[in-house]
């Protein structure tokens, strides 16, 4: 009897059997997951084709007819080309963006604990300021009254040769290759590799002796040294490209809109001062025990930030980081408003002049969902590596 | 038994969704002028029959135009100090709702930038363009628009400042220029610059405030759009930095722009009611009736005024079949007026945009507007 009873409790009819139900639930949801998915895709396809909008990509190859300006974009060349040119220019916002504002977040981070009264409240009235303005009004403001009120280019203002700053754009001088440069580039390869013996050699040295290893020091100098001597030696492959001012432009060097610098110095001064909320609460979570054991050891205050406290802030802080970066890469869309040629604006004009709406809008969300992958992916890396064991 | 409750819910949830995904799929076949996939006038109107004009009856029954328009270009679409929607394009969303409703204040307005405007009106929000829109072939052919007569015929300037020593295209090598994105404007520009071998860097902006700061600020050497959108601005550029004479319009016509109201295509007893509200203004010109002597019209024995008007011609009014009332001409010329009367009270000599009839005359005094025959 007891017999019977434990192989029922152990094998019930597959409708009782709570395993097979859950796999039979499972598979249920699926199917409807993808029945929804597949019927509102028909019901797009459908509907493109009655209102006679083309359904497939085929208009990537199409020539995209507009222009791009500060590119080498030219109208004859390809939607798909535009795009990405419209990512690598969100792209360089973001990257640029990104160490900016991490730079400038740790520093005023840092400063809103500092004992000096100045420093800390004006820290705290940046943070305050920027954190609680949309990110969207700091950069039109920055383009259209501060930007755009520079002086026109009749009017620049110029310094030796070295910059030239107007309201359309601040130039400076930029390397030109005036020769090969191959042997050039084979010598900066050799130098870095240089400049990272150099660093290896000085902390095995420390380890085993304990005498100051000064390596950052030594492979800024090793590389320095190398990189000099092989410019020299390859017959100085590069030169100076020097801004010269004309009636409508400047000439040479390199320049930077001021669309590019409204959106990129709006977002680093919004995001930093998230940053900035990041750093500081980090460095209060590590324990005071901790800043206690480095006074006892008799460090300085720059050594015990630096050696005792941001390393354990770090590990606090990277995964609200990466949030934050996360947002600087999806607020740079927000350059559309003053003209920045990013992915988005570059999808806009083109489904403006004739690309199809939801084809183009899931390309873009695509190129946007790479480029965070990328982040977070690079985030959790720097996570894991830092994580304790 | 809970749980088998949920399993089977979700079983009929999939198979509803399947159910309705073929059916709802059949309903569309049916209706071949349908209005939009996410428009509500969709739901409301699947009365099944055909290309029976689905769009001029859910206006009729919702009793409103919702008309997609410009808010930014004076002359032809702004919002005035008082807050209200003026202009040439605004009045022709007039004539529609006049023909349509009978009554030229029954319009929605929507202002739509440049970028935003074809997926409104694919997507339902709105049921007629009028928005400066060029009639181009891939528009028609790859926005699922439909243009209707045009209103405007206009072409592509290029305005520079008083002080500058521009006379053509030729002398802006190296010239930033600032232009409306998403424009067949901005694809001109690149077109006109490149076979003239000219270079030059384009800023092309969403909106025309922020172009306008741009080009005060001299961040831009040229602005360039429609003549007639450029002799707008002209007129309304702010006197502290130098009212209209601080600004020039070249002479050179860089394109052919032909502006008129668009529908989506696939309705065309919309498109016709839209069409003939549009060449009703043209027609009323040509007989020379205007909002001043219609009543004097309605008294007319000229059988083909009469059959215009909508009056009895051997005792039953002309129906052309268009799906208007009778009289709709009527409406249209007794509240917003003839084409004259639109073009001189929005951009003609005597507004602020001085522009001349030029090839926006009738065909009668050797311009282009030719209204087909009204019987």
């Amino acid at each position: 009897m007891s017999a019977t009873t434990t192989a029922a409790t152990r094998r019930p009819p597959p409708w009782r059997d709570v395993r097979v139900l859950r796999l039979a639930f499972q598979a249920l949801f699926l199917v409807g997951v993808i029945a929804l998915v597949l019927f509102l895709l028909d019901n797009l396809v459908f509907n493109l084709r009655r209102l006679g909008i083309e359904t497939g990509f085929d208009f990537l190859d199409q020539p995209a007819g507009f222009a791009i300006p500060d590119s080498d974009f030219r109208s004859t060349q390809s939607v798909q080309d535009a795009i990405l040119q419209g990512a690598r220019t969100t792209l360089a916002v973001a990257l640029v963006g990104i160490v900016l504002a991490t730079v400038l977040g740790i520093v005023v981070g840092v400063a809103r604990l500092s004992p000096n009264w100045l420093m800390r409240r004006a820290a705290a009235l940046y943070v305050e300021l920027f954190r609680n303005v949309p990110v969207l009004l700091i950069i039109v403001f920055l383009y259209l009254a501060v930007f755009l009120r520079l002086p026109p280019i009749g009017r620049a203002i110029e310094w030796v040769d070295v910059f030239v700053l107007s309201n359309r754009g601040l130039v400076v001088p930029s390397l030109r290759a005036t020769g090969s440069t191959g042997p050039f580039l084979v010598v900066v390869a050799l130098a870095l590799a240089a400049a990272a013996a150099a660093w290896i050699w000085r902390t095995r040295r420390f380890d085993a002796t304990g005498e100051p290893h000064h390596r950052v020091l030594w492979a800024f100098g090793v590389l320095l040294v190398v990189v000099a001597l092989g410019f020299l030696a390859t017959g100085r492959p590069y030169g100076l490209s020097l801004p010269e001012r004309g009636d409508l432009g400047v000439a040479n060097g390199f320049r930077m809109a001021p669309e590019y610098a409204a959106l990129l110095f709006g977002l680093v001064l919004y995001t930093a001062s998230h940053i900035a909320e990041i750093v500081r609460g980090s460095i209060l979570a590590v324990s005071r025990g901790q800043a206690e054991a480095a006074d006892a050891l008799g460090l300085s205050s720059f050594q015990r930030l630096r050696l005792v406290v941001l390393p354990q802030a770090f590990r606090i802080m990277i995964p609200p980081l990466a949030n934050q970066y996360l947002n600087l890469l999806k607020n740079s869309s927000l350059g559309i408003a003053i003209s920045v040629y990013e992915v988005t604006k570059v999808t806009r004009v083109s489904i403006a002049q004739g690309a199809p709406a939801p084809q183009s809008i899931g390309i873009l969300m695509l190129v946007y969902l790479v480029f965070s992958l990328a982040i977070a992916l690079v985030t959790n890396l720097v996570n894991r590596r830092l994580a304790l064991p | 038994m809970r749980v088998r409750t949920i399993g089977l819910a979700t079983l009929a949830t999939a198979a509803l969704l399947l159910a309705a995904g073929c059916s709802l799929g059949d309903d569309d076949d049916d209706n071949g002028g349908e209005a939009a996939p996410t428009g509500t006038e969709t739901t409301t109107t699947t009365t099944g029959g055909g290309a029976t004009g689905n769009v001029l009856a859910a206006v009729q029954n919702r009793g409103t135009l919702n008309c997609g328009v410009n808010e930014a270009v004076p002359g032809f679409g702004f919002v005035s100090e008082g807050g209200e929607f003026e202009g040439f394009d605004i009045d022709f969303c007039k004539v529609v709702a006049a023909a349509v409703l009978g009554d030229p204040d029954a319009v929605e307005y929507k202002p739509l930038t440049a970028e935003q405007r074809f997926t409104a009106l694919q997507s339902g929000e709105i049921d007629v363009l009028i928005r400066n829109t060029t009639f181009t072939a891939s528009r028609d052919g790859s926005e699922g628009a439909n243009f209707l007569t045009t209103t405007f015929y206009d072409g592509q300037g290029m305005m520079v400042r008083e002080d500058s020593d521009y006379q053509e295209l030729e002398d802006m090598e190296g010239a930033t220029i600032c232009v409306l994105s998403g424009t067949t404007t901005e694809l001109n520009l690149e077109s006109q610059f490149q076979a003239r071998g000219v270079s030059y860097t384009p800023l092309a902006f969403e909106d025309n405030d922020p172009l306008q700061q741009a080009f005060q600020q001299e961040r831009c050497d040229g602005w360039t759009s429609d003549k007639s959108q450029l002799a707008g601005i002209r007129s309304n550029w702010p006197d502290a930095q130098g009212g209209p004479d601080a600004l020039r319009i070249l002479e050179v016509t860089m394109s052919k722009e032909p502006l008129g109201p668009v529908v989506r295509d696939g309705d065309d007893e919309w498109g016709d009611a839209v069409n003939w509200a549009v060449i009703a203004t043209l027609q009323a010109e040509e007989f020379d009736i205007s909002s001043e002597n219609i009543d004097e019209a309605l008294e007319s024995d000229d059988p083909e005024v009469q059959r215009f008007l909508g009056q009895p011609v051997e005792g039953e009014p002309f129906d052309a079949g268009l799906g208007l009332p009778a009289d709709f001409a009527v409406q249209v010329i007794r509240e917003v007026g003839n084409y004259e009367e639109i073009y001189e009270r929005n951009v003609g000599a005597d507004s602020a945009l001085e522009l001349e009839r030029g090839i926006n005359a009738l065909w009668t005094d050797g311009g282009l507007h030719y209204p087909p025959p009204y019987r």
